[in-house]
């Protein structure tokens, strides 16, 4: 810890806001990320998320707020002056050199020795098993191995932080999955501050020690992964994070304030006493109810069956609400049959309806 | 019946296709190869008014060209002519490529302002000339006028008289004349190049300089070659401005290779000699077109 720069952060954001014209992308953004984190950036296309990291980096000019990196204040500086190396979305790769210029290009415009620069492409290349590949043109790469040449330029160059931009979004399924475990031992090793930009809720649940969830420009929340789960702050926290989406179904607090009554004459008591006669939005997750009645009881009418074998997924109406139940097994049932479900009480979420805050 | 078969063979497209090839082919060979060869023949021939209705004329071999190198001014018309090109190509690249840049900075009016360059390119080359014209006059010129207004120059300068001055003349309205083409190539060129590139350079810590001699440059190396062959072979071309401005005078000072040639066959009737200086340039172009061809090829390769 440097004592020059008592914070422990390696990036403070403080009321950033950003416009593009007349239109605002991102509102008072104010977050903190602590030396050595990795943060995820998470929401839907176009909440802002690239925006922020390109403030970060310096690619975008900030409307007001400021952005310190390592305690200090780079508004005005380039990103050439603020050493954050990027991993972009669609890799820019420089075409006209080979993976080994791509990799060295930073260190050759420092005017590092020959021997040095050699030494550190080598051990990136060797990290990201790219030895063989050193004298091919981007063009001659498959898309997984291009993504690799992208990480490897930002490794070379030691940085203080590593910024992606969904950098996997451009690979197939089963290559996305390999290469966030890659990057996340990568993490582990280098020890970087990386902030990861990404609208899959699953890679940024997987990837990250901290989570911003960003919505039309605004911080919705910010926590560990599973205190979101847990925890959610708002009803656009509990939908996105969670997959299957969590269920909303709309309620009322009995007149003891212990239960809420749903449309469908069902009776759950809650976890903590609410306000009597209330009306709310219950959110159940699908993997919280039960198909065995247990718990908080609720009846419902099967809709649509749906098995992959080791999970089954089963559309179901209760009363006028339709209600995804995700099963961990194989349940055999079919459209019309009657359920009991049951769900535990402290699996019950509850939401205010006009502002969506938690409960 | 016939007529109704081959008519239909026409609409169903393999006659129709047919059709087209050959009269591009027939057009090519009427227009292009035809002349271009006769060229070459006459070149290789003893060729006077007299002989000048038949194709079947005396080989003379290499002996128009032996002539040629023996006129006294053939190596100043040679080397007026690559002053012409190296300098023209020159400054239509550097300032066309200059604007290029320029432009790319997105800001406002800007497609319109790159409009208004356009318009010198639409012009024909015989009224760019006579623009020219007026403008290098030299009693009543706008170019003395405004050179004398600045205090540059005292008396006036013979702009497409003087023989120090004729064939920069003709150069600075060619090299007017082929800024817009220059620029509208290399904007093409430079829009190719993705934005993330000069921002992962940015990242990596180049400045403006380097992004543009590590990224703009080597980037836009075949751009650059396709643009100096294309540019050579137009310059090589350019007939209509040294026609309107000096018709290659005072005494030659001004001619080149295309005029000259021009001026032999058409003028003084040496037919075989401006055939044989078209047949060198011919093969000069066909050069630079081999390393266009190539530099279009390797653009793709990126
Ligand atoms: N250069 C720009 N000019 C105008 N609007 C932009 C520009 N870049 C992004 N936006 C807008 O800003 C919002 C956020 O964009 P972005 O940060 O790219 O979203 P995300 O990365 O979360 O999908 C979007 O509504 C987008 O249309
Ligand atoms: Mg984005």
């Amino acid at each position: 810890m440097n004592v020059d720069h008592p914070s422990m952060n390696q990036i403070e954001i403080e009321h950033l806001n950003k416009n593009y014209g007349s239109l605002q992308v991102l509102h008072d953004i104010s977050l903190d990320i602590p030396i050595g984190a990795f943060v995820a950036l998470v929401g839907p296309s176009g909440c802002g998320k690239s925006t922020l990291l390109r403030t970060i980096a310096g690619l975008e000019t900030i409307t007001s707020g400021t952005i310190k990196v390592a305690g200090e204040v780079v508004n005005d500086k380039a990103p050439r002056e603020r050493d954050l190396a990027m991993v972009f979305q669609s890799y820019a790769l420089y075409p006209h050199m080979t993976v080994e210029q791509n990799m060295s290009y930073s260190l050759r415009l420092r005017r590092r020795p020959k021997a040095e620069i050699d030494q550190r492409v080598g051990e990136a290349a060797k990290i990201l098993g790219l030895e063989k590949l050193l004298k091919r043109r981007p063009k001659q790469l498959s898309g997984g191995q291009r993504q690799r040449v992208a990480m490897g330029r930002a490794i070379v160059r030691n940085p203080k932080v590593f910024l992606f931009d969904e950098p996997l979004s451009n690979l197939d399924a089963a290559l996305r999955v390999q290469m966030r475990s890659e990057i996340r031992k990568l993490h582990k090793n280098l020890g970087a501050t990386s902030v990861y930009v990404t609208h899959d809720q699953i890679e940024a649940m997987t990837m990250a020690d901290l989570i911003v969830v960003l919505h039309d420009g605004r911080i919705e929340q910010i926590g560990k992964p599973l205190d979101l789960y847990r925890r959610p702050a708002n009803r656009f926290v509990a939908g996105f994070i969670g997959s299957p989406a969590m269920n909303f179904v709309p309620a009322e607090i009995t007149a003891d304030g212990r239960a809420i009554a749903l449309g469908a004459g069902a009776l759950l008591k809650i976890p903590r006493a609410q306000e009597p006669g209330r009306k709310v939005l219950a959110g159940l997750r699908p993997e919280h109810l039960r198909l065995d009645g247990s718990g908080e009881r609720l009846a419902a009418t099967v809709d649509i069956v749906e098995g992959t074998g080791s999970m089954t997924f089963i559309e179901a109406k209760v009363g006028s609400e339709l209600v995804n139940i995700a099963y961990a097994g194989t349940y055999e049932t079919e459209a019309g049959a009657p359920l009991t479900l049951g769900i535990a009480s402290e699996d019950i979420y509850l939401f205010d309806p006009e502002t969506g805050r938690a409960l | 019946m016939l007529q109704s078969g081959f008519a239909k063979y026409l609409r169903d497209g393999k006659g129709f296709e047919g059709t087209l090839i050959v009269a591009a082919v027939l057009y090519l060979l009427v227009f292009a190869a035809f002349p271009l060869i006769y060229t070459v023949v006459m070149s290789f021939q003893e060729v006077d008014m007299f002989t000048l209705g038949t194709l079947v004329r005396p080989f003379a071999g290499l002996q128009n060209y032996t002539d040629l190198f023996h006129r006294p001014e053939f190596a100043p018309i040679v080397w007026n002519t690559v002053i012409f090109v190296t300098l023209s190509i020159a400054f239509q690249l550097t300032i066309g490529f200059a604007l290029a840049l320029f432009f790319l900075q997105d800001f406002p009016g800007s497609t319109y302002v790159r409009g208004l360059f356009l318009a010198g390119w639409i012009l024909p080359a015989l009224v760019v000339g006579a623009v020219w014209r007026w403008i290098f006059a030299g009693d009543f010129g706008v170019l003395n006028y405004a050179l004398q207004s600045l205090g540059l120059i005292d008396g006036q300068i013979y702009w497409l008289s003087d023989p120090a001055y004729a064939l920069y003349s003709v150069i600075i309205a060619n090299i007017w004349l082929g800024i817009p083409f220059n620029m509208i190539l290399l904007s093409v060129g430079l829009a190719g190049i993705p934005g993330d590139v000069y921002e992962a350079a940015e990242m990596d810590g180049a400045n403006v300089f380097q992004r543009f001699l590590t990224i703009t440059l080597p980037m836009m190396g075949p751009t650059l070659g396709a643009v100096i062959a294309l540019g050579v072979i137009f310059t090589l071309q350019q007939f209509d401005l040294v026609a309107a401005l000096t018709q290659g005078g005072p005494a030659n000072a001004s001619n080149v290779a295309q005029y000259w040639s021009w001026q032999m066959s058409f003028q003084t009737y040496e037919i075989s000699g401006g055939a044989t200086v078209a047949t060198m340039m011919i093969a000069l172009v066909i050069v630079v077109a081999v390393i266009y061809v190539r530099s279009v090829q390797r653009e793709q390769s990126f």
